[in-house]
């Protein structure tokens, strides 16, 4: 249990004023602090002085510079995680929870995912419920929803999470957090439960399945198949974040950039090279690859290159009146655009490269 | 570049985000993965570096971060040319004053000189940088293949498409198919187009038939062509057909959409002209026996999506389509292991096999009827009531018989009308 900024150091008092406690000021508590959603956040909180402090819990402590937050080693796969949960945030008079401590990529260890998603989940929770907490905030995915051929081309937040029929642990273990979610909705009527399900995120800084996916030369490509996809840039996903602890938005809410692309065309404007092969092949084929650990997608993956799995981002823009800043040509080309020469030319016409000034 | 202008705020405090590129951003905890923990510890390389090589170089504290942006706008002359328009909002800063922000006024001085010197190092460690004009750059390995790779990759598809899918660059690659089918092949005559409103939604209901959905697509190009205003019409497609490999996606991109009643209405709602086949699958699997007889209209949910979303229903016979390829029968059992529900036997498929799937030249006839308003007569609320829809669905069916007998009282010859 380090706590550094208990350690008082004069220079840091000047810093940051510190009342007795201004009930304006909010003391927010996030998990998964060391993963991307969760250190974003940090950072932006950090800058807010209507925060008065932010308790950061995870099992690595973040390396960036904090002042007013207090990182707490816990681990959610243990069985005591709860009560030390409700310990540090009771202590500390939490009024906003964030649960983002979720993984962004399938893992061979399935046990422990299922310990970490789900039970930590669920420790969360009993922690929050103990803590009578006055809002939650948890992160989901749009896989919940699952690639379908039932699905039609915007899910919206009221659709069937059919990503509990897939195969695939992971988006398994996505949905039974949903559902957990929901019932604490029920049960605690006075906390406030958003759910931000975001599309695939891509972006310069972030790492995830998809942009270790999308950094590969090769893709493959389901022969016949060609979905249509969309994305959400990083910066837009943390404006949702920090959107929803300002405010109060009941309910769920998919975070998703503007716009569609069809997978073929993305792999064109990023330049991959796409690997055909009919789809009977593939599934036995990635499930190998998969079962030898040679690859890192599950074989229900392929069910995304397949079908659609596109969300409706009409409740967030209504609701909470969240508008994605990069659209998904936009989030491409800031995904590869670290270097100039690689943006997509989006003036004169398809396939155009920009000319290049300056070294590389 | 789009992310320069997305941090026109400032969020780093440095006062020059002019002229700076955007610096890198402080690295992101990864997710609690095991694997992911080791971390890039890098000790500040070159931004422009850090980026040709697309690693996230990773920045120590916020100040570190202000010392790059610093030094990258020293050396580094950003490119004119703004590459992504829609972006131009940038964020109101509506945070309040950083709090981390470096005391910059303490000690000015010995800031400047260590910025200095920080620079001078830099200067001398990273290698010659070719000069600006003419000089040879730092080319990518590969670069010219893979520039060239995706000109290629890019070459007849535009990088937009609409929500729904629809690829303005193949649709005009098909155009000239769809009309040599409609003028040369097929010769469709058309009567009635006046009946499809010039802007608004309209729901066009029609007969299905053909074993494949040339009917779908003479509609379509007869609205794209012949009416006065030239509207698209947004086909509703059903399942096998949309999931059928190479076809359905090639459908998609012509603007077919898959048949599910939120599609109808995300498309009505956006005032479109939506074409539908209530028959769906028994229709295009009809027999040539059966030829001209309505099936079923499904379950009347294009009555309760017109009743919804107060759509003038446009009944529409299509005649000629169904003998284009005359089905003898129709084998089932080896079907399904393939995917799709039938397999036509017809006098040349599939013994002639490929050219077995070769339309015949029949001419068509397509025929708009008077709109049906009949959201103005029972509602939207009619939409619950289960056996008016039905009561709806089978008098629109019965117009449509209608047409259909009208038309085939007309036509004299099956191959030259």
């Amino acid at each position: 249990m380090a706590a550094p900024s208990k350690k008082k150091t004069p220079k840091k008092k000047a810093l940051v004023p510190r009342p007795a406690f201004d009930p304006e000021q909010r003391v927010v508590a996030i998990t998964g602090a060391y993963s991307y959603m969760g250190a974003e956040l940090i950072k932006r909180l950090e800058r807010d002085r209507r925060y008065y402090k932010v308790l950061a819990v995870d099992v690595r402590k973040p390396t960036f510079p904090m002042h007013k937050t207090q990182f707490h080693k816990v681990d959610l796969t243990l069985p005591t995680a709860d009560a030390d949960l409700a310990a540090i945030w009771k202590r500390e008079g939490v009024d906003t929870v964030v649960h983002a401590a979720f993984l962004s990529a399938p893992t061979h260890a399935a046990s422990w995912a299922h310990e970490l998603e789900s039970i930590g989940t669920m420790h969360v929770l009993n922690a929050a419920a103990e803590c009578q907490v006055r809002k939650l905030i948890a992160w989901s995915q749009t896989v919940v929803y699952g690639a379908n051929p039932l699905n039609p081309n915007f899910l919206s937040e009221e659709h069937e999470l059919r990503g509990d029929k897939s195969r695939s642990r992971f988006v398994r273990e996505k949905v039974e957090v949903e559902r957990q979610i929901r019932r604490f909705r029920a049960e605690n009527t006075d906390t406030v439960v958003t759910t931000l399900r975001t599309a695939t995120t891509l972006g310069p800084t972030i790492r995830n399945f998809a942009t270790r996916f999308f950094q590969r030369p090769v893709a493959p490509v389901l022969m016949g198949y060609d979905p249509l996809m969309q994305f959400v840039h990083e910066r837009d996903v943390t404006d949702a974040f920090v959107a929803a602890v300002e405010n109060d938005y009941p309910g769920e809410f998919n975070i998703v950039g503007e716009g569609v692309l069809p997978y073929s065309t993305i792999l064109a404007l990023m330049g991959k090279l796409p690997l055909p092969m009919p789809h009977f092949l593939a599934y036995p084929l990635s499930k190998a690859l998969w079962a030898t650990q040679i690859f890192d997608s599950p074989p229900n993956f392929l069910d995304f290159l397949r079908f659609l799995c596109v969300a409706d981002g009409g409740k967030a823009r209504r609701v909470m009146g969240f508008a994605p800043r990069y659209d998904v040509k936009a989030t491409i080309n800031d995904f590869l655009g670290l270097n100039p020469q690689l943006q997509v030319g989006t003036v004169g016409g398809p396939g155009e490269v920009l000319p290049v000034t300056g070294g590389v | 570049m789009a992310g320069k202008q997305i941090l026109g705020d400032d969020p780093f405090g440095t006062g020059d985000v002019e002229d700076a590129p955007p610096p890198p951003m402080p690295e992101s905890g990864l997710n609690a993965k095991p694997e992911n923990a080791s971390t890039v510890e890098s000790d500040a390389p070159p931004p422009q570096k850090a980026r040709a090589k697309k690693s996230r170089a990773k920045a120590e504290t916020s100040d570190a971060v202000d010392e790059t942006a610093e030094v990258a706008s020293a050396s580094v002359t950003p490119s004119p040319v703004e590459t992504y328009s829609a972006v131009t909002s940038a964020p109101p800063s509506e945070y309040g004053p950083s709090i981390d922000r470096p005391s910059a006024t303490r000690h000015p001085g010995l800031v400047e000189d260590v910025k200095q010197l920080e620079r001078t190092v830099r200067e001398r460690l990273s290698p010659p940088r070719p000069s600006e004009h003419g000089g040879e750059r730092n080319r990518l390995p590969l670069e010219f293949v893979w520039k060239r790779w995706r000109e290629l990759a890019m070459r007849d598809r535009s990088d937009t498409v609409d929500e729904f899918g629809r690829d303005p660059q193949v649709s005009a690659r098909v155009e000239p198919l769809l009309d040599f089918l409609y003028k040369t092949y097929f010769r469709v005559s058309t009567k009635g187009l006046g009946h499809i409103p010039d802007e608004g939604r309209a729901l066009i209901v029609g007969n299905h038939s053909g074993t494949l959905p040339y009917d779908g697509a003479m509609i379509m190009h007869a609205v794209k062509t012949e009416h006065s205003a030239h509207r698209s019409v947004r086909p509703l497609v059903e399942d096998f057909v949309f999931h059928f490999p190479y076809l359905g996606t090639l459908m998609n991109r012509i603007g077919g959409v898959r048949a599910c009643p939120e599609n109808a209405e995300r498309l009505l709602d956006q005032d479109q002209l939506v074409a539908v086949f209530p028959e769906g699958i028994k229709g295009i699997g009809k027999l040539y026996r059966e030829r001209y007889q309505l099936q079923r209209f499904g379950r009347g949910g294009f009555v309760k999506l017109a009743l919804k979303c107060d759509a003038p229903i446009i009944p529409t016979a299509v005649v000629g389509a169904e003998e284009i390829h005359p089905m003898l029968t129709k084998v089932t059992w080896l079907a399904k292991s393939v995917g799709i529900p039938y397999i036509p036997v017809t006098p040349t498929f599939p013994a002639l096999g490929p050219f077995g799937l070769v339309p015949l030249p029949t001419k068509w006839f397509i025929a708009f009827g008077e709109p049906l308003y009949y959201n103005a007569e029972y509602g939207a609320d009619g939409a619950n009531d289960r056996i008016l829809v039905n009561k709806l669905a089978e008098q629109v069916r019965g117009k449509i018989q209608l047409m259909i007998d009208e038309l085939l009282k007309e036509r004299r010859s099956v191959l030259f009308g």
